[in-house]
């Protein structure tokens, strides 16, 4: 991978705890080496936060689809007979 | 005597289904569950809309313990999910008497999940982001950090030929997130 993306997985496994994250001391003298390593670290942990919440956004779209295709239609009929 | 092979515990198999087809599994779970906890929510005051946005918020935090590992069930997720389900009506019902101008959703955005991290101005712009970045880039970021999909099953989905080309895309999607945000939020910054 370019070095670009070796230091996106790099960040990554530190921040989501992977099996290649680093000792707490290496990660901070990694920190004191590389003066742009923790605003990097801290925008990628923006990204997963971002992330969650278009899961969530997606997740809650897949749900409405599936309570329309189980639902929809009898639904619709029983509001309009009996509405709530 | 024959002794039985252990049957997995209920959490791991519900993560199990969940991740192997997720339609299938939801659509399982809300036949068995959504009925009760719509007779539960429209016999202690609530309309048919709020008995589905709040099944929805007690299903996404199902979906997230249970791809988290954190689920425990003693009985079965149906059960759990009716459970979720009157805790986050009760907790709804308190809010109303307290803040009644305010609708559900807007209540509900900051899932009961997410209370421990802080809801940023920057993680809710991302969310546009995510947006613009095509379909399939969309689709690999979220399988991946949302819906924990293995990166075998990414790579087989999306067409990859190998882990490590799924592995690569999703670094080069990640990557162009993050230029199109910092690039955002550098504009912003130079206009205030």
């Amino acid at each position: 991978m370019r070095p670009e993306l070796e230091r996106l997985r790099l960040i990554e496994q530190q921040l989501l705890n992977g099996p290649a994250a680093l000792p707490a001391e290496d990660w901070r003298l990694r920190q004191l080496l590389d003066g742009e390593l923790a605003a990097d670290a801290a925008a990628q942990q923006q990204l997963y936060h971002g992330l969650r919440r278009a899961g969530r956004r997606q997740l809650g779209q897949e749900l409405r689809q599936i309570h329309a295709r189980l639902y929809g239609s009898w639904w619709a009929r029983l509001r309009r007979c009996w509405p709530l | 005597m024959t002794l039985l092979p252990p049957s997995p515990p209920p959490a791991s198999a519900l993560r199990d289904a969940l991740l192997a087809d997720r339609e299938q599994a939801l659509t399982r779970l809300y036949r068995r569950a959504f009925p009760l906890v719509r007779r539960y929510v429209g016999s202690h005051g609530g309309t048919a809309q709020d008995a589905q946005d709040i099944f929805h918020d007690a299903m996404v935090i199902l979906y997230e313990q249970a791809v988290g590992g954190t689920l425990v069930l003693t009985s079965s997720a149906g059960t759990y999910l009716v459970g979720i389900a009157r805790n986050l009506w009760h907790h709804e019902q308190r809010r109303r008497a307290r803040l009644p101008e305010q609708s559900l959703s807007d209540a509900f955005e900051p899932l009961a999940s997410e209370d421990s991290e802080a809801v940023t101005e920057p993680a809710i712009a991302v969310l546009d982001y995510v947006e613009r970045l095509g379909k399939k880039c969309k689709d690999v970021l979220l399988s991946f950090y949302y819906f924990q999909q293995p990166l075998t099953q990414i790579a087989e989905s999306n067409g990859y030929a190998s882990v490590r080309s799924a592995t690569v895309q999703k670094f080069k999607c990640l990557e162009r997130l993050r230029s199109s945000v910092r690039a955002a939020w550098r504009s912003e910054t130079l206009e205030l």
